[in-house]
């Protein structure tokens, strides 16, 4: 492989490296992949490597030289037979994943990272900072005071009900339309159970069985994958469906769940159950991440 | 699918994780890229020196803070520190800057404040400058005692001033920025900004290559592995505070959104998420290859133990004190 060989192939890794990055970006694939926060460097970095390409080009036709004798520190520029194998490495991995990587993980990926399933294992907030109210003895509900949850979610902190009922949004039927981590906010927060409780709600997520207290086979995690830079960090959250009857839907389908919202108190903690009225299989969201 | 009893491995899965992790990670090598570029072309190896003070201790000591001012990530701070040590900045005050940056700088500091609502923010923000400050002024003092022949790469080392040889052979104007500035004094802008572009394309290759390598494992972890197996080590402080160091290393996360998981953490201690935060920014899967690009590997290895034993050993004396 002569040097001029290796020299061009370095502008051709930057230009493939660049079409990948301009590919995710502009076919929108990104926003699975990203934080939105993040996906406009995506395109200035395509930019940036493409005008790099453009430099190396010109400086290589402005002069014979290159970083290839001894005393350069660029690994690349020093290989002569690993040469060939560091742009393969450079090249054929990320162009692969590009073409069989699709825009979300499998059921095996959301078990090994653990679903959650309560709002103690969100970030921002901790189980010191929720106040657990646990029912009394007689199977009353439980009356706790309000717990200075410091990141709750704001859209839903309506004070009274006719201030829920207005903030709300709400699909055509009236159904209250939820993400799942409101519902597990409002399971530990007993200043925003009431926006919910006993309320007709409306949510989508991806369907998973559950295995812990199902005995009848009826009831099945509703879940999410919640993002906060990029899909390497997401963690999938989940609510618990009480369908009813066996369902017989494909594990990781996307299902839109219409039913009535409960907190019982399971395993020691209160927890959120939409009692499903229907559950119907529907296309991914146009942002299938949560942020 | 190869589904082992706690391994499960999807090559969709792994090509999504994989993809994710370059996609964030590539647009901060590359500013780091043009930096090492920039500094390469236009800034002559004296004025490195000229600025700092005499005294080694307290350039340490300003090293360790000046990511507060030039705030850098992991990633981005190999490269711009390979440059400076090109460049003629003291190893122990580059490696000062390097350790620190990617944990005292202000998006850092925001982001774990962030994070940690509900979870005493500003004793996690304040514990995790600190930590970070104090660890890597020490490697500083420690590096500072160690002679450039035995830390630094031979090639990194040819390159220093005063030793440099004829790195770059060229023939008609060189495109060697640093020559172009020592040797010719001031040299044609667009020589200058090619030799930039030049050098900031090789130095991302070179870091991309293990930024690949780098994002593999952390992605085969990542989706592979069964994460909640550690979750029984959250009992006992000095385990917890291992375990959590030890899945930072292999998660390989930015230092600036780690926080948000390390505060998701909620079985685990304080004091072992604050390991997680401090050691993850300063050594991981990634940064074992990207350290190797400078410093010798024995270097990069006795650097990954002292970090873990330090850090371990700080976190758990913490914990005795209830945080």
């Amino acid at each position: 492989m002569t040097n001029s060989f290796s020299r061009w192939l370095s502008c051709a890794t930057l230009v493939a490296w660049s079409a990948i990055l301009m590919h995710f970006y502009f076919s929108g694939r990104i926003a699975s992949f990203l934080h939105p926060m993040f996906r406009p460097f995506v395109l200035i970095s395509a930019g940036v490597m493409l005008l790099l390409a453009i430099g190396l080009a010109l400086s290589f036709s402005s002069t014979d030289g290159g970083c290839d004798e001894e005393g350069c520190a660029h690994s690349f520029g020093q290989m002569t037979a690993g040469r060939i194998i560091t742009f393969l490495i450079l090249l054929l991995p990320i162009c692969a994943a590009s073409a069989v990587s699709t825009d979300g993980f499998g059921a095996s990926t959301m078990m090994n990272r653990g679903v959650v399933t309560d709002a103690s294992g969100l970030n921002s907030v901790s189980k010191s900072s929720v106040d657990f109210p646990m029912p009394s003895g007689d199977g009353t509900a439980p009356s706790a005071p309000a717990p200075a949850v410091a990141s709750s979610p704001v859209v839903y902190a309506g004070t009274t009900e006719n201030a829920a009922n207005d903030y709300l949004p709400k699909s055509k039927s009236g159904a209250i339309i939820v993400q799942v981590p409101d519902l597990l906010y409002a399971a530990q927060d007993s200043s925003l159970r009431p926006d919910f409780q006993d309320k007709t709600i409306e949510l989508i997520g991806q369907w998973m069985p559950d295995q812990v207290n199902n005995s009848k086979g009826s009831r099945f995690k509703l879940v999410r994958m919640l993002m906060v830079c990029c899909a390497a960090d997401a963690r999938p959250v989940a609510v618990l469906v009480e369908d009813g009857k066996k369902s017989k839907i494909p594990e990781m389908s996307w299902v839109s769940v219409t039913g009535r919202v409960t907190f019982p108190t399971e395993g020691g903690r209160m927890i959120a159950v939409v009692k499903a009225d229907q559950v119907v299989v529907t296309d991914p969201p146009e942002e299938t991440m949560l942020y | 699918m190869i589904n082992a009893h706690f391994f499960t491995f999807s090559f969709t899965d792994f090509a999504y994780s994989f993809l994710s992790i370059l996609f964030e990670g590539i647009p901060f090598l590359l500013l780091g890229s043009l930096l090492s570029g920039i500094v390469d072309a236009f800034i002559p190896a004296k004025v490195m020196t000229r600025f700092l003070p005499k005294n080694s201790g307290i350039a340490i000591l300003m090293s360790g803070l000046l990511g507060a001012i030039f705030p850098m990530c992991e990633c981005g701070s190999v490269m711009v520190v390979r440059r400076l040590i090109k460049k003629g900045l003291p190893i122990s005050c580059a490696t000062t800057y390097m350790l620190a940056a990617p944990i005292v700088n202000p998006v850092v500091a925001l982001s774990t404040f962030a994070a940690f609502r509900g979870q005493s923010p500003w004793v996690m923000m304040s514990l995790r400058l600190t930590l970070g400050f104090v660890i890597s002024v020490t490697v500083g003092f420690v590096v500072r005692q160690i002679s450039p022949e035995n830390l630094l790469q031979k090639k990194i080392l040819d390159s220093l001033p005063g030793r440099r040889r004829t790195a770059f052979r060229m023939g008609t104007p060189s495109l060697d920025p640093t020559n172009l500035i020592e040797e010719t004094g001031a040299p044609h802008f667009r020589i200058r900004l090619l030799g930039a572009a030049r050098s900031a394309a090789s130095d991302f290759l070179d870091v991309a290559f293990l930024l690949v390598i780098g994002a593999a494992l952390a992605s085969l972890f990542n989706t592979a592995v069964d994460q909640t197996r550690i979750l029984p080590l959250a009992s006992s402080p000095m385990l917890s505070t291992m375990s959590l160091m030890v899945l930072a290393f292999f998660l390989a996360l930015c230092s600036t959104s780690d926080a948000f998981i390390a505060a998701s953490l909620v079985s685990f201690p304080f004091v072992a998420k604050l390991a997680f935060l401090v050691f993850g920014a300063m050594f991981d899967l990634k940064l074992y290859f990207l350290y190797g690009l400078i410093y010798k590997r024995r270097f990069v290895i006795g650097l990954l133990i002292g970090l873990f034993v330090g850090i371990s050993l700080i976190c758990l004396r913490l914990s005795v004190m209830n945080l």
